[in-house]
């Protein structure tokens, strides 16, 4: 039987890959590691030229309607007089000065820290940590179209009828999509290599990274683990709605809905801080040490959240097997 | 292909099949029996249960009740369902794969024969010079004959062709009727559904009727249209010949139309029923034999049009 469903998953490939779909949500995903290790790069570089910025905020400037504005550390502490700013106030500038020499005692930390963030290892758990919540968006979208396309084209009686068994299809296009869903993480990291070792050269630093290889490898893992109950929650909408619309509305919506709803509740009620802890989304979140929103990361309790994930894994994939595998089978329901 | 393992000479049998969806009975205690080889046709008005019959063999609609068999096996096995080609309601394939690589793609997932298999089924539908198209640019009628070549993979024992001529055009009307006979000859099984009765006559050497989800009539179509035999007679005396025709036995029935005798009874019988005139005096002046259709079959035994379903006016 295991053999069948690998048999199943190779054909399944042989669909999935002549559809411009997964190239596209292959070149996001690549496309937001890069971001990653560029963004890095530059503020490595605006770090290292500009020694810090302090903003300026509209209410310090004496003239009035002026934006917020930023100085670079580097030209405040120059004894050049060309390089100051005239339309601020010297005890204004006296202040700024003061937080800049405070930044300049932590700067080679700071340097060492950026210059880790974009030079491998160290690059890559941070890549993948930025990628984690769009991967959680693109294999919805992908998920949600590789089922729903057999109700949305009419396809499941066709497939069906030629006796490949309801249970192993089902499993052949989750075990499809586990594995593509990794090996999209694998090419975006070796994207990262590169683009790592590119700026690396570019930064042309003496520093060394401190970070350790294992620590990629881990976050590489612990991202690919994190989109497998992501990918059976969206099975399990797509084949109760025989949809993927539904499946990608739900799949993409849930993610921000949680977290909204945490927020929102959290506020109001303290123990639903605690109920949060049993929501995938959070749970994901505490898993991979990835931070939705660019905001704190949740608490990292592996266990837990490991626990909570397979208990989403196996309950939405049981009850999504077990609509796939007794319900009646219908004609096209449009879309795909 | 492999000989059929169920009955003597069935490939399916059915027993009270029942499908309810509610209130709403879609097939009513269906008893089936599909002879082995041939053409079986399958005949109803749309909405007569047809396709969820279908569905039903093919294990892809749970049955309310009652039983299937197919080869003698329950109905869904995977090792069943490979010794069976289906094209059920409309041809559904992957719109962004080439009408090749669809086929490529069920003839693996089904393991049904080996890829050269696929050009000589393209040719054999005509569609060897589009076949790598995208199927959504197809049109109806190459959808169609997609779908044909689809139920061919593997040589199956036994195929179920729902509605093979819609949206085709007269030509290929034609060629999809010699394409079912052909299929029909050497011991493989034909299961044809259509509402277009004159063309199912043409082709098929069993039918089965059925009309609100309920088993009208099922045989070999020639036994049925025979059993249905009349024939327009004109005598010099018909209010007396209708008297004496009515006692006699081999006549079933005794009518009057266009101001004519309509007697349904066997032609080879017609001698008996003339001579038996003729000794009481009444000549027959005309005895003209009345063809049955399976359309007009259909009409006298269900009352309904056959395409709608609606009652006769």
């Amino acid at each position: 039987m295991i053999g069948r469903i690998g048999d199943l998953a190779i054909w399944e490939w042989f669909k999935l890959r002549r559809r411009w779909m997964l190239w596209i949500l292959l070149a996001f995903a690549i496309l937001f590691a890069q971001l990653a290790v560029w963004g890095s790069f530059f503020s490595y570089q605006n770090l290292r030229t500009t020694g810090g910025e302090i903003t300026v905020p509209a209410t310090l400037q004496s003239q009035q309607g002026r934006a917020p504005r930023t100085l670079a550390c580097n030209d405040l502490l120059s004894a050049d007089p060309a390089r100051q700013p005239t339309d601020l106030d010297s005890q204004v500038l006296d202040g700024m000065r003061a937080q800049c020499r405070q930044q300049l005692a932590t700067q080679p930390q700071r340097l060492q820290r950026a210059y880790e963030n974009l030079t491998l290892p160290g690059s890559i758990p941070l890549a993948l940590g930025t990628l984690q919540t769009l991967g959680l968006i693109l294999i919805a979208v992908l998920t949600a179209s590789a089922i729903g396309i057999d109700y949305g084209a009419g396809t499941l009686r066709s497939v069906l009828v030629q006796g490949t068994g309801r249970w192993p299809y089902l499993a052949a296009k989750l075990l499809t999509l586990v594995i593509l869903a990794g090996l999209a993480l694998i090419v975006a990291t070796v994207s990262v290599v590169i683009s790592s070792a590119i700026a690396e050269r570019l930064a042309a630093a003496a520093a060394a990274s401190t970070a350790a290889w294992s620590s990629a490898g881990i976050a590489l893992w612990k991202a690919w683990l994190s989109l497998i109950p992501y990918i059976t929650l969206t099975t399990f909408v797509t084949v109760l709605a025989r949809s993927s619309a539904a499946g990608m509305a739900i799949g993409l919506g849930y993610y921000f809905a949680e977290q909204i709803l945490v927020a929102l509740l959290s506020n109001f009620f303290s123990w639903f801080a605690n109920v949060a802890e049993y929501l995938p989304v959070h749970s994901i979140s505490a898993w991979s040490g990835s931070t939705p929103f660019g905001g704190p990361a949740a608490p990292a309790d592996l266990a837990h959240a490991g626990f909570v994930l397979v208990g989403y894994t196996l309950v939405l994939g049981g009850l999504a097997f077990w609509l796939f595998q007794r319900r009646d089978v219908q004609g096209a329901t449009g879309g795909g | 292909m492999t000989e059929p393992t169920g009955g003597p000479d069935l490939v399916i049998e059915t027993t009270g099949l029942t499908k309810r969806y509610g209130d709403v009975v879609a097939v009513d205690q269906l008893s089936l029996q599909v002879p082995r080889g041939g053409v079986f046709g399958f005949l109803g008005p749309n909405g007569s249960g047809k396709t969820t019959t279908m569905g039903m063999l093919l294990g892809l609609v749970q049955p309310t009740s009652g039983e299937a068999r197919i080869f003698g096996d329950a109905v869904g096995r995977s090792d069943t369902l490979r010794r069976i080609g289906a094209m059920v309601e409309s041809p559904t394939f992957y719109p962004y794969l080439s009408g090749r690589a669809n086929l490529r793609y069920f003839q693996a997932i089904g393991r049904r024969g080996s890829p050269a298999d696929i050009d000589r089924l393209l040719e054999l539908v005509d569609l060897g010079k589009r076949a790598d198209s995208k199927f959504a640019t197809y049109s109806l009628g190459m959808k169609q004959r997609l779908g044909i070549a689809c139920a061919l993979l593997g040589e199956p024992d036994l195929v179920f062709l729902d509605e093979p001529t819609n949206g085709l055009d007269p030509a290929g009307v034609v060629e999809v009727r010699e394409l079912v006979r052909d299929l029909g000859k050497g011991g493989r099984t034909i299961v044809l559904s259509s509402h277009l009765l004159a063309e199912t006559e043409l082709v098929c050497d069993h039918v089965a009727v059925l009309g609100k989800g309920k088993l009208i009539v099922q045989g070999n179509i020639k036994a049925l249209l025979h059993e249905k035999d009349s024939f327009w007679l004109g005598t010099t005396d018909d209010a007396a010949a209708a008297t004496l025709l009515a006692t006699l036995p081999a006549v079933e029935k005794v009518a009057t139309g266009q101001g004519e005798l309509v007697v349904t009874a066997p032609p080879a019988r017609a001698a008996e029923i003339t001579r038996a005139l003729a000794q009481a005096g009444i000549y027959v002046t005309k005895l003209v034999p009345i063809r049955h259709t399976l359309e007009s079959f259909f009409m006298e035994i269900t009352g309904t049009d056959p395409t709608t379903g609606r009652g006769l006016s």
